[in-house]
């Protein structure tokens, strides 16, 4: 089946059943600290490559979170395949930068220890909107290459994502003309073209969290910098239709659930849950997380359609 | 004498929550405390009396030993540079663009405004403990990293290069040997994008000294600081917990306890299923079951590990709308070292 925007594509049998999401040829994975981005994009990245998606995984951040999820030890700048068919890498920002000069703006003369490299990497520290171009432009140049179907980007906290999304613009505010307003330009293209890119904002229903996305989804919206969000509800808990209420533990444990069972209703009428994930118990490593992740996305999605 | 606590963790474990309680059990400990938070949620903020405040601290309406401040989450280290600057570079800074951009998107700008200002209120010496809630952003650790790095930017050995030696509102070298550079550069990239850039780090450079001397001060309040870090069992909290454990003993000191917020009682561990209960109803004590057995090997593995004082606080679903339930958060809590945090727990 051929649909905009892809150039290849293998064709699984299973594919129509995996919507929305890997329609895409970038997905931005975000949400509040701790509500389990890292797992949803390790567990995204491996239900496309179950799908015979040619995957490539990056981790944006320093925390490690989407290695650990992989098993595969820490990831480097350069792509390593963790899966037959899923790479993955980290955006390390010096290399980044390096790769930036030489090959996108094509400056001669480009080691590491060269003036021009210098001078760029005292600005990537202090003009941050360069610094995180850099980041976002590697991702944008890797979703260009024929190299992937799909592109996941494990991307920082909802608190900073807004300066990362926004960088392409506020490079082409700052710099009227030339090579780099010419990239910037195309990158803030890209990244608002629905067919190429969606943001995907893993949540759980609780107070913070859920505050923190709809206040995101509405920055997303009036921004127009992206098209408008996907929500992932992460660690949703099954009601329980039972309503005995045992003696000892059992009791204690069934009145634990239905607190927080009613808590979670409370913010799942406000949030626009498109894909529901429930609770995972008792799991040990990250390595576990993420192929439950998988399974269970792919069950969610299944759903949304 | 002031004692210092600064508590920090991933974002979403209840940093902001189990700071305000310990505050709330120092104060009804007779500690003249103050509390200073960051975004705290709508209810907690209620039961703080911080719902309206700014950055200065206030009294607690019923709480005597009590006050309460918000971190000003739009402060940047933009006022800080400026404070250090010349008069004349202040205005050139403040105009420019780069600097603004700066200002506004440099991650550890708040935590650095967070930790300056956390800092001034340990200095006013107007508190027996100041205990500290710390941003979540850059994973935490910008906090305490933030003052180091703020030195860097304005004097780091990239910056020395392109603005040449040492001598803060040193130009020539910048105007002789880096910005013939630049231009070429700029040459090939079509604008002046670099030349702008590298005027705005030579004016930076100036502030440097009074940054760095600054940056001393709140380093030196760190460092005699407690630190509490806070988690769940969870994987992700767990890896920043472990960061905190590693790399705060170079920039601060090592963490006094880990906290496991959200914490099941371990007798819930041993659950068996029972035939006297419904099929669904056992198999949702099962996985509590699990999970309960899960958190406890995290702990366990936690504190073995990093040699950790392991606290936990159990897993409570009442939402901390006044004080006293507040307070009970840490009062039902298990292993917390208060001697070492200079906290005296009466019975």
């Amino acid at each position: 089946m051929e649909r905009g925007g892809w150039r290849t594509r293998s064709t699984h049998p299973d594919w129509l059943t995996i919507i929305s999401l890997l329609d895409k040829r970038l997905v931005i994975v975000s949400g509040k600290g701790g509500v389990g981005k890292s797992a949803v994009s390790a567990g995204l990245a491996l239900l496309a490559q179950r799908n015979g998606l040619r995957v490539l995984a990056v981790e944006m951040g320093t925390g490690g979170g989407l290695s650990t999820h992989f098993s595969t030890g820490p990831l480097q700048f350069k792509p390593r395949e963790v899966r037959p068919g899923l790479h993955a890498l980290h955006i390390v920002r010096s290399e980044a930068l390096l790769e930036y000069l030489s090959m996108q703006l094509r400056l001669p003369g480009m080691g590491r220890f060269g003036p021009v490299a210098r001078a760029f990497d005292a600005l990537a520290t202090a003009a941050p909107a360069i610094r995180e171009i850099i980041t976002i432009g590697k991702i944008l140049w890797e979703v260009r290459e024929d190299r992937w179907d799909v592109v996941i980007a494990d991307a920082p906290p909802t608190g900073q994502i807004g300066s990362y999304l926004r960088a392409p613009l506020s490079i082409t505010e700052l710099v009227p003309s030339g090579r780099i307003r010419d990239q910037s330009a195309w990158m803030a293209e890209t990244l608002a073209d629905p067919k190429i890119t969606q943001v995907a904002l893993v949540t759980i229903p609780e107070e913070l969290p859920a505050t923190e996305t709809l206040e995101t989804i509405e920055w997303l919206t009036s921004e127009q910098l992206t098209p408008p969000a996907a929500v992932v509800g992460n660690r949703i808990l099954k009601r329980l239709n039972d309503d005995a209420t045992p003696d000892g533990k059992a009791g204690q444990i069934a009145s634990l659930h239905r607190s927080l069972w009613t808590e979670q209703q409370e913010w799942l009428d406000r949030l626009p849950v498109d894909i529901a994930v429930p609770y995972m118990f008792g799991l040990f490593t990250p390595g576990e997380v993420a192929a439950h992740m998988a399974d269970e996305l792919e069950a969610g999605m299944g759903a949304m359609k | 004498m002031t004692a210092t606590l600064l508590v920090t963790g991933a974002g979403g474990v209840g940093k902001t929550t189990i700071a305000a309680s310990i505050a709330v059990t120092a104060a009804r400990n007779g500690l003249r405390t103050l509390v200073v938070t960051v975004d705290p949620a709508r209810r907690l903020a209620s039961a703080l009396g911080v719902e309206d405040l700014g950055d200065e601290p206030q009294p607690h309406d019923t709480e005597p030993s009590l006050w309460a401040a918000m971190l000003d989450s739009s402060a940047s280290w933009r006022a800080v540079a400026i404070r250090h600057a010349a008069p004349e570079v202040a205005e050139r800074l403040a105009d420019n663009e780069f600097f603004r951009a700066a200002s506004e998107h440099f991650p550890a700008s708040q935590s650095y405004a967070a930790a300056d200002q956390a800092a001034t209120f340990v200095q006013a010496k107007a508190w027996d403990l100041v205990v500290v809630d710390t941003p979540p952003s850059g994973g935490g650790i910008d906090f305490f990293a933030a003052p180091a790095q703020m030195a860097d930017l304005v004097g780091g050995r990239l910056l020395r290069w392109i603005t040449g030696g040492p001598l803060p509102g040193r130009r020539f070298f910048y105007d002789r040997a880096a910005k013939p550079m630049l231009r070429i550069a700029d040459s090939v990239l079509g604008s002046d994008l670099l030349e702008r850039v590298a005027e705005f780090l030579v004016d930076l450079r100036t502030t440097y000294d009074g940054v760095a001397r600054r940056g001393r001060e709140i380093e030196s309040v760190m460092r005699s600081a407690s630190i509490i870090v806070i988690t769940t069992a969870d994987p992700a909290p767990v890896r920043e917990a472990v960061r905190f454990y590693r790399e705060l003993p170079n920039l601060a000191s090592t963490p006094e306890a880990v906290i496991f917020n959200r914490a099941l009682p371990n007798e819930w561990s041993k659950q068996s299923s029972s035939p006297g209960l419904s099929a669904e109803m056992n198999s949702v004590v099962e996985m509590w079951s699990a999970e309960t057995v899960r958190q406890r090997d995290t702990r366990e593995g936690f504190s073995a590990r990093y040699g950790a004082t392991v606290a936990t606080v159990p897993w409570s679903t009442d939402p901390p709308t006044d004080l006293d339930r507040l307070a009970s958060l840490v009062g039902n809590a298990v292993g917390i070292p208060w001697s070492n945090l200079g906290i005296d727990i009466s019975p």
